[in-house]
């Protein structure tokens, strides 16, 4: 807007007004995507890519702001700036030390990492911002091999579209029903690293064979994910403890069930467990269970109901009254009673695509994020899946447990990790 | 590329031991994957851990001098209250450092009950209402004007805490008009400045000032 008087303001969409409140120094909300190029970032190139990108996303220009009865997101002028890699993944954006905008664009060796705060987008708006950020970065450093004109960006769709809130546009009043309490499930113990630090694991494994092991056990990757963390979370289990389900909860994209191509948040989440005092542990009885989980739950109208329920807590006149410090109270109370029937998540970015030349600039796409427990994200590009762990606990059983039992299907597995060599550790 | 022949799986990037099974590597290692951290952040409270001690030790030995000396009366408790009162000011500035417009208003309410609380414990001779609220009311409303140039805010970002202060400034208006203040004057000045400056925003900034109180009260 040229009247700088008068700033372009929007309100959080449903799924975000969560986030600035329960946001904290364990558990940020700040997730990240990285890209690896093939060879060393240029710093100067990447910031004027991130010039040109930011103009078609200008919503990634805005401030947290409070209200008195909800949070919004305001246009500001701060600059946007990319910046070396010096802070712990996933490092607070807000609430923060200064005012600054709701994301960061970082670089390290071969790395472009975007972390974004989930109020602005889900990992769908944000992996569109950074391939469309990776594509301008490639085609200023590669001029001579994308001449005009410019191979086209997989990612169409106006401004309006992009700053769209669709679960406004989507939402119909549902019937009256009673909110159904989930049991409390299994929560991982053990030491927690000190504040706004995160491990970060992370697994590359080929996808084809990857894809050969699930369709010999007839599940989709997704699937059998689920179903072999669930197994590595029972290993660690105390026996006292085996007579709570182990629930991992799966977000999903909406934009699959309703036309969106909102660069917000547009997700729901299903949760799928597995109660092991009562069934076998084989994997076959595992898989088996997640599989009817996904198919009872993966459908259009249970996506309906919750995102309409979900929105009609947003669309009650007497709570949207209740002013905002009264709000974070709650809000706080009902994400750490819904945190009470999940162990952990897993969440499946699905595959990233860029124009077929640009491919073979890049070597991989991955992504984490902010855990207060166990986080498990994993897309995949080129013939390469990667299953990134992000965890608020010291200890890595879980993850040893799941990538040996990968490993163990014959898959070969790539490592790496944040974890500094233990003379750092002490 | 490293590998761990326990887990079965290799390792990028450099480590000594496998991040899994702490088991020993094999192969060779290659350049960091992500960049080596300085420690743990270091709690940076140090300043206000020492000042809440010298408070303590300044509370203990006046009591106990006090006690010793019970001649003046319990002159500790008027210790005790301006050292209250320092923390409460201090507190609430750093508390709101982030936000220099959110701590002057912050300020504001605050000094002025502190003023009203002290005026009243000390037998209510009138001299908050008469002369400091009337002076200070201005002084932050002047405050607010000067932070928003100095730090070149946009109207945004200041309008709506200008409007808070400019309407406290009417406050005293209410002694005033009951009677009850010896000292008029500061009271007076302060209400005809307030009335020149709310006439001001009104006239000059209400569009942007209409547009902040909608974004902030929107439902």
């Amino acid at each position: 807007m040229t009247d700088k008087s008068l700033p372009s303001w929007w309100t959080l969409d449903n799924a975000a007004k969560i986030f600035p409140s329960t946001a904290s120094s364990h558990d940020s909300k700040v997730f990240r995507f990285a890209c690896e190029l093939q060879e060393p970032v240029d710093p100067a190139l990447l910031q004027t890519a991130l010039d040109r990108t930011i103009e078609r996303f200008p919503i990634y220009r805005c401030v947290m702001k409070r209200g008195w009865f909800w949070y919004y997101l305001e246009d500001s002028a701060l600059p946007a700036r990319v910046r070396p890699e010096e802070l712990p993944p996933c490092y607070p954006l807000y609430p923060a030390a200064r005012r600054g905008l709701l994301f960061r664009v970082l670089y390290y060796r071969r790395r472009i990492s975007l972390e974004v705060h989930h109020s602005l987008t889900d990992g769908a708006g944000a992996l569109n911002f950074l391939c469309s950020l990776v594509y301008e970065y490639l085609l200023l450093r590669w001029p001579d091999r994308f001449p005009e004109p410019h191979p086209d960006l997989p990612y169409d769709a106006s401004q309006f579209q992009r700053q769209a809130d669709s679960f406004q546009k989507y939402y119909e009043k549902p019937p009256r029903r009673a909110l159904s309490r989930s049991p409390a499930a299994y929560q991982l113990r053990g030491e927690r690293l000190p504040k706004n630090r995160l491990t970060i694991l992370e697994g590359r494994i080929p996808l084809d064979s990857l894809l050969a092991c699930a369709r010999a056990r007839g599940a989709t990757l997704t699937e059998l994910m689920a179903a072999v963390l669930l197994r590595a979370i029972h290993s660690g289990m105390r026996v006292r403890d085996r007579k709570r389900p182990v629930v991992i909860t799966i977000p999903v994209n909406l934009r699959n069930y309703f036309p969106s191509e909102s660069a917000r948040n547009f997700f729901a989440t299903i949760n799928v467990g597995y109660d092991f005092s009562r069934g076998e542990d084989s994997l076959e009885a595992v898989l088996a269970q997640v599989r009817r989980g996904f198919q009872e739950n993966l459908t259009e109208e249970r996506m309906r109901a919750q995102m309409n329920s979900l929105c009609a807590l947003e669309h009650s006149i007497p709570l949207r009254l209740v002013p905002l410090p009264v709000k974070d109270v709650v809000l706080r109370a009902a994400n750490w009673l819904a945190a009470r029937s999940v162990t952990a998540s897993f969440s499946n970015v699905g595959r990233v695509s860029m124009p077929g030349e640009m491919g073979a600039l890049i070597r991989r796409f991955s992504v984490f994020t902010s855990a207060g427990m166990l986080q498990a994200c994993a897309c995949s590009f080129g013939g390469e899946y990667v299953v990134s762990f992000a965890s608020p606990f010291r200890s890595l059983e879980v993850e040893r447990v799941f990538f040996r039992e990968l490993a163990g299907m014959g898959l070969e597995i790539v490592l790496t990790t944040n974890l500094a060599p233990e003379k750092e550790e002490e | 590329m490293l590998r761990c022949e326990k887990c079965g799986v290799s390792l990028s990037g450099s480590m000594d031991r496998c991040p899994l099974c702490q088991g020993p590597l094999t192969g060779r290692p290659e350049e960091n994957v992500y960049p080596v951290l300085p420690g743990e952040e270091r709690p940076r409270r140090l300043l206000a851990r020492l000042a809440a001690l010298l408070t303590v030790a300044v509370l203990a030995v006046c009591t106990a001098v006090n006690y010793c000396f019970p001649a003046g009366g319990w002159w500790v408790l008027f210790v005790a209250g301006g050292l209250a009162s320092a923390w409460l000011v201090i507190g609430v500035a750093l508390w709101k450092r982030r936000s220099p417009m959110k701590a002057i208003v912050w300020l504001l309410a605050l000094v002025l009950a502190l003023v009203l609380a002290w005026d009243w414990r000390t037998g209510f001779r009138g001299w908050s209402v008469n002369f400091v609220i009337p002076c200070f009311i201005p002084c932050m409303q002047l405050a607010v004007v000067i932070t928003a140039r100095a730090l070149r805010l946009r109207p945004a970002d200041y309008l709506l805490y200008l409007s808070i202060c400019v309407t406290a400034g009417f406050l005293p208006l209410i002694p005033l008009l009951c009677g009850t203040l010896w000292m008029a004057y500061p009271s007076v000045v302060c209400a005809g400045l307030s009335v020149l400056a709310l006439a001001a925003l009104l006239l000059f900034r209400w569009r942007a000032l209409k547009g902040e109180l909608i974004r902030r009260s929107h439902l």
